[in-house]
Order: structure tokens, then C-alpha cells, then sequence
């Protein structure tokens, strides 16, 4: 009887054999990606299982906080409607995608414990699983972008391929991230309070609410310019405005995730083979 | 197919387990060691080591079928799941050719709100079968589980039985050439049970290898022609199951 299928594991063997094998768990992630697929499918599906508008029931509540925050913050900061209702409509919802893919990849690890303890499964598969789903529930939540952007006429200067790769810069941050907090969470039960708190702090301290031109020294200032957050939203929210967003904006964002996605695959590429022993 | 022959190959097996407690899964905990200079080495991560397996050798080639024999926390599960390629070895070598089925978790990727059907879909998935495969297949799984209209009710209405017939009837729908068990096979009624060892019996003679951990010495009889016998992380060598009476005497 023959076979082309082989497994082998070793034990220690070095760092260079360490990182090796975590390299052959993301090729082998990243070819049965229709696995971590069906898996985010089915977690959305079994979410909202019985309930009639699904995930949409988010995209209304989602929506009812932009009409009600768009009519009042525009009065309270006496700014124009038009420009006020879709700055923080697209806020609330790219802001969403970051808290999800952040604080749901406290769960990647632990909630795949049953299956990372029984099968040979690639564990990136459960981190695209995390990352997949928020973008499944991004889909949904893309309706109120487009009829805002529609309804106010910002349709005409939309820079969709800007904005779509800030999108991708924004999703290639918040994956990595996700993955770093996905193992801390794993070892540490504390991580995802942590997290969660991190997550509350930054979105006051981002621009999603309060608009940054109102900061004294505009865009230049320390807190903005600091703030990864920051460049995350405005590489999305501004392009599709029709504005320009930061000549740095999207520079920043590719250099943080070439660094943090080295720093996150080192720590997987170490902790690999402990990650089930967490669990 | 092409390829080397199918075949298991563990050399050296030790498994160490770290034993995260409560204690040192507490961020706050270990930083107080750091903080307040605490003893560095092993109390630094809080983690005491338990040896589950040491020094571990089984040699195995298409048509072996080997049970394993031994107490609780002998470490037969331990190694069912390092064969899966779950767990990494601390030191020696596993090496396996050829696809490898686990069927060690009834529980295994069960959503208990989710359909018969859907279930055996994620199951599938899990297992590696592609979603066309599946499709292909469900109308077949579906009537090896006779669970008939039950296949489109939520899993949660389900009794374990029943549940055993589902994961039982996925897990050896897909082609493997290698079979890891733990004992719940024995689960599920009369019926079930024949037809579950009809089935697996055509799966060993398609399959290369079973490996069977159970404490059911009948069962190791019925399905093994291989016998290894597993104290305290320590495994016996790998012997014909004509010895299994010498075996357990020595026990």
C-alpha cells in the first residue's frame, strides 16, 4: 500500500527548524484555506442561528448609533451634517472590524482547543478562521457605508482602490495583532481583559467620534500621529471622502505590519509547539 | 499512488507536559515572580512537568493493528494524539506515511444546535474532505448513521448513541490509511455495533494501520494482531497479540 501523504515530528531541533515548521503550518493554512472558510461560515451561521435578520441585526444597531450620533454630535460640534454623519458612519463601522479581529483573536487558540489536541490541523487556519469571519461580518456592515456615501453624494469622490488598500493595510495590522493576543490569551487567562480594556481606551482616543481637525496642529498632532489606530481608520475613512489621507498614512501602516508581523511570527515560531500544552 | 509504503515509524518518543495550574495562567502572578525577584528556572513559569510518555518505540507497516493496553493516565492517549500530529514530541521522532484518521473525540468540531446534516459537513471539513467530496458522500453517511429523519434535526435532540453514530460514520467515511481510536467505539447499540465492525473491518483491509487504545482486552482480541502494553508513560515492546496472556501476567 502506498501513499504520498507524510508527517513527521521531531523534537527541538534549533530556532531554524523551529521557524521552519511554523513556515510549513502557514503554507499548509494557506492551502486548505477553504477550511478556515467554512469554519468562519459556520461560526456566523451558528451565531445568529434562529434569528430572522442574522448578522444584520449588528448592521441595524450599528446603524441606529450612526443616526443617533450623526444628528446629535453634528449639533453638539456644529458641524454640517453631510460632513459629520458619514465621518463617523465609517468610523463605527472600520472601527468594528479592529475590536472584532483584536479581541475575538483572544478566543482563536482557546476556542479551538478540542481540535488543536486532536488533529494536525494548521493553527494559522484558526486565525484566518477569526479574521474571515469579521470580514463576513464587514460585508454586512458595508451597507450603511455605501448609503451614506450614496445619500450624501460622496459617491462622485470616493477613492475606492485607496481606500481598498487601506483596507488591506488595516486588515494585515489588526490579523497580526490578532495572532499575538490569540497566543498571549492562550497562556495567560488575564489577556483578554486586558485586551478588552486596551481596545475601550483607544477608541476614545481615536478619531472615530470626534473629528481631527478640531486637534490643535490638526493631523501633526503627537497623539494622532502616535496612534496606530489612527492611520488605520484615516487610510479608509479619508479616500473615500474623496480627501487625501497623510502622505505617511500608508507607509506607516505597511512598515507596522512588515514589523509586527515579524515580531508575531517569531513568537508563534517559538511558542508553536506549546500552544496545545496552554490550552 | 505513488509514495513510500505506508507505515509508522516512533523512535525515542518522550512527551513532557508543562502543567499550567491556575496559578501560573495569571498574568498578575507572573510578573509578581519577576517583580519580587522570585526564583528564576522553573518556578519562574509556574509550570511543573509531567513525563507522559519517555522513550517510546513503535514500529508499525501496512497491515498492522496494534492495540494499546494500560491504566488510566498510562499515556495511551497521550500517544494516539502525538501519532495525530497534535502534539509535538519533546524529544525522538514520529514519522508517518500516509493519511491519518483520528477518531479520538466523539466531541470533535460538534456544534450540538446544528443539524445532522450540517454537522457532518463541518465533521467532513475538519477531516479533510473537500465540500464536493462531501456532498458526494452525504446521502451515503447519512444511511450508514440510520438515523433517517433525525439527520435533519438540531445534534443537541440527539442521545450519545446516536451521537456516536454520526461522528463514527464521518470520521471512517474519509479514505485513511491510517486509523487512530480510542475506545468509544464501543458505544452505540446491538445494531450499530455490527454494523460498525462490518465497517471497520473493510476499512482494515483497506486501511494500512489501526492503532486502538481500549480497556476492553476482547476488543484488542477482535480487532488487533498487535499488542503494546503501556505503564506509567513506559510501552512495552510491540508484540503479537498470541502473547497478550503473557502480557497481562507480567503486569
Amino acid at each position: 500500500m502506498q501513499t504520498s501523504e507524510h508527517m513527521l515530528r521531531t523534537g527541538r531541533r534549533g530556532a531554524v527548524h523551529e521557524f521552519g515548521m511554523a513556515f510549513a503550518d502557514l503554507k499548509a493554512s494557506t492551502k486548505r484555506i477553504d477550511l478556515a472558510w467554512s469554519l468562519a461560515w459556520h461560526d456566523i451561521v451558528s451565531r445568529y442561528r434562529g434569528s430572522i435578520l442574522g448578522p444584520f441585526w449588528i448592521t441595524l444597531s450599528m446603524g441606529l448609533m450612526v443616526l443617533g450620533m450623526g444628528f446629535l454630535y453634528a449639533e453638539i460640534f456644529k458641524v454640517p451634517i453631510q460632513e459629520y454623519m458619514p465621518f463617523v458612519a465609517l468610523g463605527i463601522v472600520f472601527w468594528g472590524v479592529i475590536v472584532g479581529v483584536i479581541t475575538e483573536g483572544c478566543d482563536t487558540f482557546v476556542h479551538a482547543s478540542g481540535m488543536l489536541s486532536q488533529t494536525s490541523l494548521p493553527m494559522f487556519t484558526f486565525v484566518w478562521r477569526t479574521v474571515l469571519r469579521n470580514l463576513i461580518t464587514l460585508a454586512h456592515h458595508l451597507v450603511i457605508v455605501v448609503v451614506v456615501l450614496i445619500w450624501f453624494g460622496y459617491w462622485k469622490v470616493s477613492n475606492i482602490p485607496m481606500a481598498l488598500l487601506g483596507l488591506a493595510l488595516l486588515m494585515l495590522n489588526v490579523s497580526w495583532v490578532s495572532m499575538a493576543v490569540g497566543i498571549a490569551s492562550a497562556r495567560f487567562r488575564d489577556v483578554p481583559q486586558i485586551v478588552g480594556s486596551i481596545m475601550q481606551f483607544a477608541m476614545f482616543m481615536t478619531p472615530i467620534f470626534w473629528q481631527p481637525g478640531r486637534m490643535s496642529g490638526g493631523r501633526g498632532h503627537a497623539l494622532l500621529v502616535l496612534n496606530p489606530f489612527f492611520h488605520m481608520i484615516d487610510g479608509i475613512r479619508t479616500p473615500l471622502m474623496g480627501g487625501q489621507s497623510g502622505s505617511g498614512t500608508y507607509p506607516v501602516l505597511a512598515l507596522l505590519a512588515l514589523l509586527g508581523w515579524l515580531g508575531a511570527f517569531s513568537a508563534f515560531a517559538l511558542t508553536r509547539r506549546r500552544i496545545v500544552h496552554y490550552l | 499512488m505513488k509514495g513510500p509504503q505506508v507505515s509508522i515509524m516512533v523512535s525515542d518518543l518522550t512527551m513532557r507536559f508543562p502543567v499550567y495550574g491556575v496559578d501560573a495562567k495569571s498574568l498578575k502572578k507572573s510578573l509578581a515572580t519577576v517583580t519580587v525577584g522570585g526564583r528564576l528556572g522553573s518556578s519562574l513559569t509556574g509550570a511543573t512537568e509531567v513525563t507522559a510518555l519517555s522513550g517510546v518505540n513503535i514500529k508499525l507497516k501496512a497491515g498492522d493493528r496494534l492495540g494499546l493496553i494500560g491504566h488510566n493516565g498510562s499515556g495511551k492517549t497521550t500517544l494516539l494524539r502525538a501519532l495525530s500530529g497534535a502534539y509535538e514530541p519533546d524529544e525522538g521522532q514520529i514519522e508517518i506515511h500516509g493519511k491519518i484518521a483520528s477518531l479520538l473525540d466523539l466531541n470533535l468540531g460538534i456544534d450540538a444546535s446544528a443539524t445532522g446534516y450540517d454537522n457532518i459537513r463541518l465533521r467532513g471539513r475538519i477531516a479533510g474532505l473537500t465540500a464536493r467530496e462531501i456532498e458526494d458522500k452525504l446521502e451515503e453517511i447519512g444511511d450508514f448513521t440510520g438515523l433517517g429523519p433525525f439527520l435533519a434535526m438540531p445534534l443537541k435532540t440527539y442521545s450519545a448513541g446516536m451521537q456516536a453514530r454520526l461522528a463514527f460514520a464521518v470520521a471512517t467515511a474519509v479514505e485513511a490509511d491510517v486509523l487512530l481510536m480510542d475506545e468509544w467505539i464501543a458505544v452505540g447499540d446491538a445494531q450499530f455495533q455490527k454494523i460498525a465492525h462490518a465497517r471497520l473491518l473493510s476499512l482494515m483491509e483497506r486501511a494500512g494501520i489501526l492503532v486502538l487504545a481500549s480497556h476492553d482486552i476482547d476488543l484488542i482480541r477482535l480487532y488487533c494482531n498487535k499488542v503494546m502494553v503501556m505503564k506509567g508513560g513506559v510501552a512495552s515492546a510491540v508484540t503479537s497479540v498470541k502473547n497478550l496472556d503473557d502480557l497481562l501476567a507480567d503486569a
